[in-house]
């Protein structure tokens, strides 16, 4: 469409837009007035605290001195982008770890949404409840009983693995998940499948809009389980699996918790857990570096944009509306 | 609508960027505006005219003008004083306070100590700071350096009497370039503290009762009292599952279920204390250094951790065996801990097993005890200094003081209340046992100087290095230490530089 074509196009609509009735002006407003706890609520408390935040990240700003507060200009975002490779390196490191957690979280959560919905399941609704239950679990608690679980000297996994396969898995030569570079990413993942109830819960719902008909139609044509999966579910559920895959990334960039609960954000072991919001914690809370991490969190805030915006941007090529017109 | 919500968002982006460039953000003009006019006479006397303390017509405005009572928050939360277990002991001393004083109203905020730094620097940050804080230990204070109140000026306009304190001690809150910043309330020395029922099990000999004492084996012969001899008795202490303790070749590193000693809940500085005192700042202020003693301190709690199995690793710290509210000694799996007074208290130690006292024993001849000094310290921000000067008069006065000092199980800093303090502090916290008392009053003699709690440049970002060292060290056996430490030496050695890069 050329930008002439636009403008007609724009003045046309102009022309088909017929004033608003006294009616639906009315009910113009009553929308506005009940939409305005949620506008006020995002003002206040969302856009006037990333405006100060922003206002934060032009400071030297010490909350426990804050009246040697002092305008430094963009010297924070020079020092964040250019010269801090913490930062750099924090990032690097979320990725990597999402790039393990991400995919095996969604593709499990899926598995079992399926598996669930399967007919020949016995006690569905059993099974539902009981891998939807640790997702009720505070996170702090599960990871502290996965710290637990996992302790290598101590932790029930490594003694049931030594039992039964033989390896040594107990032990300093042992299978270290917390201590050791190559396995802590593994075991954060693990930690992570306890939560997948709330994913697996939206997947099934997903699974079970699917039109029994294109089934039963595929049957027919003589499609195979494997056939109707990929052929069928999937792309219907593609709207769903977006979905679940722009909050996973998301959230896959804000991990903190379960380092800082295990390890304080020291980034044990050998730095491999300083994620970026643990980096961009210590500058702000435990440093009292607030303009600094504000800075922080708005190249993160930057960047999760980007990353969404690509996601929208490949969406096209592959998440499938039923009602879309094409 | 995908394009909407692209729009939308740059829209909210380009809405931030505009606003938050808008040149009226310097923060000192907002001051005026917040604050009226009136406000500003309660800040001129704290830093510079003691005589205005006696005006008290014009203070109370600040509060609450209406009835003329001042509110005081009293922020509790930064060292002792939040577990739950004292919280009513607390109250009742404000309880006590308010019965006793109509112009003033004391309020107890009570939070944990996990989020207690963050919630108190917001408090200050956002122009609402508690008007006492405490009990505040060395890190506490020094985490809000600048942020505290010069007393002196209400210590002088009060007439405030120092004089049973330890000068010492009265000089340890005299900071440049802030003045006296607190006065003096107790102080926590550290000793070794002993599992009676292990060493029983084991028939072992308890460590000494006194300091200059030597260690004397079951078998009649004895050992000076030093760090040789403590991984001795510690690794004859140390037990695996089959029996076997961690001298005998038949040991099993892998499957142990009672350790014998511990440095607890104290960092590398601490730990590097328990063999002699000293800091990483250099004598030239400038240069970050790794004391010998300290270096020597590592290496002995690293092969304790790795080769000698006698000390908890980072691993075994968290085996289930060994958890407890007390951590390790309170789980009654660990049969010697070094710590300091405020440990020694039903919260941690519960009283289920029989424990007792022991000297600390000496390195190269010398015996080092770390020293916790606690005190309640007034924030510069506090509209009501006054007050808060009436309050913490009261909490530090022979009468009320020894109520507090029994809830954090400190030691008085007043001389005339430490005579027989901790006998009876003892009986009250576990009746009918007996305990060697006397080693808490010796080690002071012994205590720590430099503090091992000493400020540090840039203190947040120096402790967080060295406790990323020291887990790394816990949890990471096979190691080259020396080149470890020369690791930290040089990163501590970059932040310090960078301190006094930004501030000449």
């Amino acid at each position: 469409m050329t930008v002439a074509e636009f403008g007609k196009a724009v003045k046309d609509l102009k022309i088909k837009r017929a004033p608003l009735t006294k009616k639906q002006k009315r009910e113009a407003r009553w929308g506005f007035f009940f939409l305005s706890p949620w506008m006020i609520g995002f003002l206040l408390f969302y856009l006037l605290p990333m405006i100060a935040s922003f206002a934060f990240s032009l400071t030297k700003f010490n909350p426990a001195v804050p009246d040697e507060t002092v305008y430094i200009g963009f010297t924070n975002w020079i020092r964040a982008i250019l010269r801090d490779e913490e930062v750099l390196l924090s990032f690097v490191r979320t990725i990597h770890f999402a790039a393990i957690s991400l995919p095996v979280g969604m593709i499990f959560a899926l598995f079992l949404a399926i598996l669930l919905n399967s007919e020949h399941v016995i006690g569905k609704t059993i099974y539902r409840t009981l891998f939807y239950m640790p997702s009720m679990i505070p996170l702090v608690a599960t990871v502290l009983i996965w710290n637990g679980v996992l302790n290598e000297y101590t932790g029930w996994i490594n003694i049931i693995i030594e039992r039964v396969t033989g390896i040594t898995a107990v032990g300093t030569e042992g299978l270290r998940w917390l201590n050791d570079p190559d396995l802590v990413y593994i075991a954060y993942t693990m930690f992570g499948l306890w939560g997948v109830g709330n994913a697996m819960i939206i997947f099934l719902a997903a699974v079970q809009g699917v039109p029994t008909e294109l089934y039963e139609a595929a049957e027919i044509d003589g499609a195979s389980w494997f056939r109707r999966l990929f052929s069928v579910t999937l792309p219907l559920i593609t709207p769903v699996i977006f979905y679940q895959l722009v909050l996973s990334v998301i959230a896959s960039l804000q991990y903190f918790l379960a380092p800082f609960v295990l390890n304080q954000g020291t980034g044990s072991p050998e730095g491999k857990t300083r994620f970026y919001m643990v980096y961009f914690y210590k500058q702000s809370f435990s440093f009292f570096n607030m303009g600094y991490g504000a800075t922080l969190a708005w190249l993160m805030f930057i960047v999760a944009l980007i990353i969404t915006i690509i996601l929208f941007g490949t969406a096209k090529y592959w998440v499938y509306y039923a009602t879309e017109e094409k | 609508m995908r394009k909407l919500l692209y729009v939308i968002s740059i829209l909210i982006i380009a809405s931030m960027l505009v606003t938050a460039c808008q040149p009226a953000e310097a923060p000192e003009t907002e001051e005026p505006e917040v604050e009226a006019p009136e406000v500003e006479e309660p800040e001129a006397p704290e830093a510079e005219v003691p005589e205005d303390v006696e005006e008290p017509e014009e203070e109370p405005e600040a509060e609450e003008p209406a009835d003329g009572v001042v509110e005081i928050r009293w922020f509790v939360g930064l060292g002792a004083g939040s577990d739950a277990g004292t919280f009513e002991a607390q109250q009742a001393v404000v309880d006590g306070f308010n019965a006793t004083h109509d112009d003033i109203e004391l309020v107890l905020e009570i939070v944990d100590n996990e989020v207690a730094y963050d919630t108190l620097a917001t408090q200050i940050a956002a122009g609402n700071a508690p008007d006492i804080v405490g009990p505040v230990g060395v890190r506490g204070r020094d985490t809000f350096y600048g942020a505290w109140l010069d007393l002196q000026p209400l210590i002088d306009s009060t007439g405030y009497d120092l004089s049973d304190f330890d000068p010492a001690l009265v000089d340890f809150y005299n900071i440049e370039g802030q003045g006296q910043i607190g006065i003096p309330f107790a102080s926590y020395p550290s000793f070794m503290i002993y599992n009676k029922d292990l060493f029983d099990e084991a028939g072992a000999a308890y460590p000494p009762a006194a300091y200059g004492e030597p260690y004397v084996w079951a078998d009649g012969t004895e050992s000076e009292w030093n760090m040789e001899t403590l991984k001795e008795l510690a690794m004859f202490m140390t037990v695996d599952a089959n029996g076997n303790d961690a001298t005998m070749e038949e040991f099993d590193p892998e499957n142990i279920v009672q350790f014998g000693f511990q440095n607890q809940w104290t960092d590398p500085r601490g730990v590097g204390t328990f063999f002699g005192a000293g800091s990483f700042l250099a004598e030239d202020g400038e240069t970050a250094q790794i004391p010998e003693e300290w270096q020597a301190a590592w290496k002995w709690t690293y092969d304790g951790w790795w080769t000698d199995w006698f000390i908890p690793n980072g691993p075994y710290g968290g085996a289930e065996f060994l958890q407890h509210g007390g951590g390790p000694f309170g789980s009654g799996n660990l049969a010697m801990v070094h710590n300091h007074t405020w440990f020694v208290a039903p919260w941690a130690i519960d009283g289920s097993f029989n424990f007792d006292f022991a000297a600390t024993p000496s390195y190269n001849g010398t015996v080092t005890s770390k020293m916790h000094a606690d005190t309640f310290q007034i924030p510069a921000g506090t509209d009501s200094p006054e007050e808060a000067f009436t309050v913490l008069a009261y909490m530090l006065s022979p009468e009320i003081a020894p109520q507090l000092l029994e809830i954090y199980g400190a030691q008085p800093a007043r001389l005339s209340l430490q005579e027989g303090y901790f006998e009876t502090y003892m009986e009250n916290n576990y009746p009918g046992m007996e305990f060697n008392t006397n080693i808490i009053v010796d080690s002071v003699a012994y205590a720590d100087n430099p503090n091992h709690e000493s400020w540090m440049p840039s203190f947040l970002e120096t402790t967080d290095k060295y406790n990323e060292f020291w887990n790394y060290l816990a949890n990471t056996p096979d190691l080259d230490v020396d080149a470890e430490i020369e690791g930290l030496r040089e990163d501590l050695q970059g932040i310090f530089d960078a301190y006094f890069e930004a501030n000449p």
